[in-house]
């Protein structure tokens, strides 16, 4: 179908092309509209750990985008407790048919590893960023090292 | 009715339970409250919550102590939910503050009841908690600041099941779900109760609650038969010891996780590795694309969700012809849908705005009636076998007739029952005023609303005659024409018909509704056919009396007169009574458990016919409007893109992204085919024959596009668009609306709605303006001095509907969820207005004097055809 059809595409070029900030994807093959995977940041002080990630595609895709949710706990001024993440990529306003998955997964990586304390989802961690950034680094690598999964070894 | 034999007509709506939640019925009835010492008086209004979630608020009641709202709230809860009732002093300044507020745990409250809330009336202490020092301190005993009236009704829980689940930690799974459904309760546990602490707030002043079986209640008999104790135990606060419920170790179904499935009911049951066994009669395949969905063998369907388990005092049963329906044995009705979460959240949401619907009905209005006592008139109904296509569900459908000719704004006809105990207040005005005259009768809505019933020249109006006069009552009974109001004149056409103009408007724009609605008026008048047709309806089955009545009738008949009753409430209907059974009916509709209409996107107040559904009809004013496209299509007008953006802005943006760029390098993947999801079902479909096989490329895309915007604008719905225009057209002949435009039309068939422009302008967000700039200033300026007709068109032209939501201008929605009104500016002076229906924004361009913008306004609004619009 229209959905699948693209989105077989779309993940044998993601695996093919190896992403080393996206990795370990899993996509129940009964399944293809909904894909998991962990990010591994390079930045601190999210580059203590890896973060699983749920992609769900509407079965208008790409009509519609894509929703991104964080499995993961993460202590970051763009992502909210309940793992959502607003990403101006697939946004209703922003969307494209011709973005590709990979390119909102870069946009997803470039917003964890550099924070936009201008949009934040958490007001409270935005503050901290701006005004104590130590505190934030330390309290982020804190919860990083408590929540977060381990990063793939090679 | 014989147990064993299936009710004949299983379209009721039902309630019951679903994954342990229950349906409660909670009435905020009044309160009194302490004299706080302040010279103001406050504006109160209770917020009801549930677990901390899903606030429900009565309406302000201005500067008493003594509030009385008997609103009617229906709630989900589990046995061990917290009710927390706050009443707050609603503030136009500033945050509204919290007068007192009380929490209630239903376990508290069903341990003593035995399970039941039935009329149970519950009198609770609102506390004023301290205010918190620096140091976290509460500074201060809570003082109890007046008491709260309220009652639960219509729950039932088996308290044994409970406890009997509790003791054997392990869930059982129903071998047999469908066939015992009322055992389900073991297969769907309970919800553990929320952990000590939660509520560290009600810990000081426990107790504060008392509770009474009120008699004589609707419960009836069911009364007697419960122990009665008058007080709950002073442990009525979740967090207490003595009775309070064991603990659960597993903690598996939190309240937090089955609420998370209502917010998301897509999510893969999988995801947790814990799946229930699936009902009898399902089974598991996977699709060519490798999918999972599911078959339901017992009725010959599929689904992409994953059937959950019946209810608790639901069952599965078939009909003579073999068809499948299901009983609600807690309300005794039955449904053709199978029950699941989603459905009864839709169901619950659907009957909380019942109490608003009248509301509304009374509030709406189109012109002062100038013909009230009118033979009235007849206008459309529909009806459609419609295709029998994913729950097997019969193939019959409602129809309703309009009468078009008087205006809305009357009150209640004669027929409605007036409530015992209208208040003190208006006692002491009968007092001043002396009696009504004679042939006067004063009565009073449900609501609360009084109206005055005229016997002689059987009328109701909303105003006292003792104050008003005879002036009133000559313009209602049309012997004398009423004067026009200031600023108005009577002009005549080039034919010589009479119309109405506004001193300094141009005639081009004056012509255009108020003459197009007379013109059809009359139209409707001159068709009129003698004597009535008469409907009795009962108000707990206004679907189904209605319905199985009209259908009876040769779709002519109903450009009779139309005569309501309802059953049991003696009266007259000189016009209010269809009025509101025009209303309710097409709120009724509506109801989630028909499945006749799907909200278009996620516009909460906008429809699009259901591709599952029946039927459609139209009304004198029906509670909630269509889609503009599919005004467009009883106009018989061509569809274009365009249209799209208002039923699904992020579907048309797409559209023209491939419109306007080289699609060739992309790697779209398209093909001239496409999916939608529909109940959990995905369609497919080729836009043309062997689409499947043909890319989309630069080269074939108009085509592709032209096919893909049809589909979309009808996707599933062209048999029922057809049979309601059909059905529309033999009583109202579609070439009598050939005078309106689409945004007319939608005025015309739901009415204006006086608008709180105090609410408009609060909910208001301003980008590169100010709420100070001299053109926001300007705007608001124009907002209140232009008409009602005006101002909903104003708001029609930003927002796409004349229609204010339910919970005001706060609520209003976007295409993306909640999106207030938002006044942008953009370009320059020379500029015309535009707007953005799907972020509900007007583009403002800055404007160099008041003259200049209500000019522009004014020609963006009426001209709108064709440009203006993005």
């Amino acid at each position: 179908m229209t959905a699948s059809r693209r989105l077989q595409k779309e993940l044998i070029d993601i695996r093919a092309s190896g992403m080393k900030s996206f990795r370990d994807i899993q996509v129940d093959e009964s399944n293809v509209l909904s894909w998991q995977g962990l990010i591994v940041p390079d930045n601190p002080p999210f580059n203590k750990g890896a973060f699983r990630i749920e992609i769900t595609f509407p079965a208008e895709y790409p009509f519609k985008p894509p929703r991104i949710n964080f499995k993961t706990k993460i202590y970051h001024p763009n992502i909210d407790e309940k793992g959502q993440v607003c990403l101006p990529i697939i946004s209703a306003e922003n969307w494209k048919p011709a973005t590709k998955t990979d390119q909102v997964i870069q946009a997803l990586v470039a917003l964890v590893n550099d924070p936009e304390p201008e949009h934040p989802l958490r007001a409270e961690l935005a503050e901290e960023y701006l005004k104590d950034r130590k505190k934030f680094v330390k309290n982020a690598e804190d919860f990083t090292k408590k929540h977060s999964e381990k990063r793939p070894s090679d | 009715m014989d147990p064993e034999e299936p009710f004949q007509q299983p379209l009721v709506p039902v309630s019951g339970s679903a994954n342990g939640f229950y349906q409660l019925s909670v009435t905020i009835e009044c309160a009194h409250l302490k004299h706080s010492g302040s010279i103001w008086k406050p504006n109160p209004y209770v917020e009801l919550l549930v677990d901390n979630s899903n606030p429900r608020k009565t309406e302000v009641l201005k500067c008493t102590y003594i509030p009385k709202w008997k609103e009617e709230f229906t709630v989900l809860v589990t046995p061990y939910s917290t009710l927390h009732y706050r009443l707050l002093d609603h503030s136009t300044f500033r945050k509204d503050n919290v007068f007192g507020e009380k929490r209630v745990s239903m376990y508290d409250v069903l341990l003593p009841f035995n399970g039941r809330c039935n009329n149970l009336e519950l009198t609770l202490d609102l506390v004023s908690e301290p205010k918190v020092d620096s140091q976290g301190q509460p500074a201060g005993q809570p003082v109890k600041v007046g008491e709260l009236i309220t009652l639960l009704h219509g729950l039932k829980v088996d308290m044994n099941a409970l406890i009997h689940h509790r003791r054997h930690e392990l869930p059982r799974a129903p071998s047999n779900p469908a066939a015992a459904a009322v055992a389900v309760a073991d297969g769907n546990p309970p919800p553990p109760p929320p952990p000590v602490g939660a509520t560290p707030s009600a810990s000081v002043l426990r107790g504060g609650v008392r509770a009474r079986i009120r008699p004589g209640g609707g419960g009836g008999g069911t009364v007697a038969e419960l122990p009665a104790p008058t007080t709950v135990p002073p442990a009525a606060n979740g967090s207490s010891a003595g009775a309070g419920p064991p603990p659960v170790t597993n903690g598996s179904a939190g309240p937090e996780v089955a609420a998370a499935t209502n917010g998301n009911s897509a999510a893969p049951a999988a995801a947790n590795g814990l799946e229930d066994p699936l009902p009898s009669g399902w089974e598991m395949r996977y699709d060519e694309y490798g999918r999972r969905y599911y078959v339901d063998h017992n009725t010959r369907s599929t689904s992409w969700e994953r059937p959950q388990a019946l209810p608790v005092g639901w069952e599965m049963r078939r009909d003579p012809r073999g068809r499948i329906y299901y009983v609600d044995h807690n309300t005794r009705t039955t449904t053709w849908q199978r029950p699941n979460s989603e459905r009864l959240q839709h169901y619950q949401q659907w009957q909380g705005e019942r109490a608003h619907v009248m509301q509304q009905g009374n509030q709406r209005f189109l012109y002062p009636h100038q013909q009230a006592n009118a033979a009235a008139a007849a206008a459309a109904a529909a009806a459609v076998a419609g295709a029998a296509s994913t729950s097997g569900g019969g193939a019959t459908a409602p129809a309703a007739v309009a009468d078009t000719t008087s205006g809305a704004s009357l009150p209640p006809a004669v027929g409605v029952t007036a409530p015992a105990g209208s208040g003190a207040t208006a006692e002491d005005e009968d007092a001043l005023l002396g009696p009504l005259p004679s042939g006067w009768e004063k009565r009073v809505q449900p609501e609360g609303r009084v109206y005055f019933v005229n016997h002689k020249n059987r009328t109701t109006q909303w105003e006292d005659p003792r104050t008003q006069g005879q002036e009133r009552a000559e313009l209602l009974t049309g012997v004398d024409e009423p004067p026009l109001p200031p600023g108005w004149e009577i002009r005549l056409t080039e034919d010589g018909v009479r119309y109405f103009g506004v001193y300094g408007v141009p005639r081009a724009y004056e012509r255009s509704f108020r003459w197009k609605l007379s013109q059809f008026r009359y139209l409707c008048q001159s068709n009129v056919l003698p004597s009535h047709i008469k409907i009795t309806v009962s108000r707990q089955t206004l679907f189904e009396d209605s319905y199985h009545q009209i259908m009876r009738l040769p779709a002519y008949e109903l450009r009779r007169r139309l005569y309501i009753i309802f059953r049991g409430e003696e009266g007259l209907d000189y016009g209010g009574v269809s009025r509101e059974w025009f209303f309710l009916l097409s709120h009724e509709v509506l109801n989630p458990m028909y499945c006749l209409f799907e909200y278009a996107n996620k516009n909460n107040y906008s429809l699009q016919i259901n591709p599952a559904s029946y039927a459609l009809y139209h009304g004198r004013f029906i509670y909630s409007g269509f889609t503009m496209p599919f005004y467009k299509r009883m106009l018989n007008k061509k569809l274009t893109m365009k249209d799209i953006e208002s039923i699904d802005p992020e579907f048309y943006n797409s559209l023209v992204w491939i419109r306007d760029n080289n699609i060739d390098e992309c790697g779209l993947e398209l093909f001239f085919s496409v999916d939608f999801g529909n109940f959990g079902q995905v369609i497919h479909h080729e836009l043309r024959e062997g689409g499947d096989k043909v890319r989309v490329a630069e080269d074939n895309k108009d085509d592709y596009l032209r096919l893909m915007t049809e589909w979309r604008m009808t996707r599933g719905i062209e048999e029922q668009t057809k049979a309601f225009l059909d059905g529309f057209n033999e009583v109202v002949p579609l070439e009598w609306l050939k005078y309106f435009d689409e945004r007319e039309l939608e005025l015309m068939l739901c009415g204006m709605q006086e608008i709180d422009v105090d609410d408009w302008q609060r909910n208001t967000i301003y980008r590169h303006y100010t709420r100070n700039s001299k053109q926001v200033l300007w705007f608001w300026q124009f907002v209140r001095q232009t008409d009602s007709e005006k101002r909903a068109r104003l708001l029609q032209f930003v927002t796409g509907t004349c229609r204010v939501p339910v919970g005001g201008f706060a609520e209003l929605m976007g295409s993306n969820g909640p999106q207030r009104f938002c006044i942008e500016k953009v370009g320059k002076e020379t500029w015309l207005p535009r707007s953005h229906t799907c972020f509900n924004r007007l583009d403002l361009p800055p404007y160099k004097s008041y003259d200049q913008m209500v000019e522009k306004l004014n020609y963006a609004i009426e001209e709108t055809e064709g440009f203006g619009q993005e």
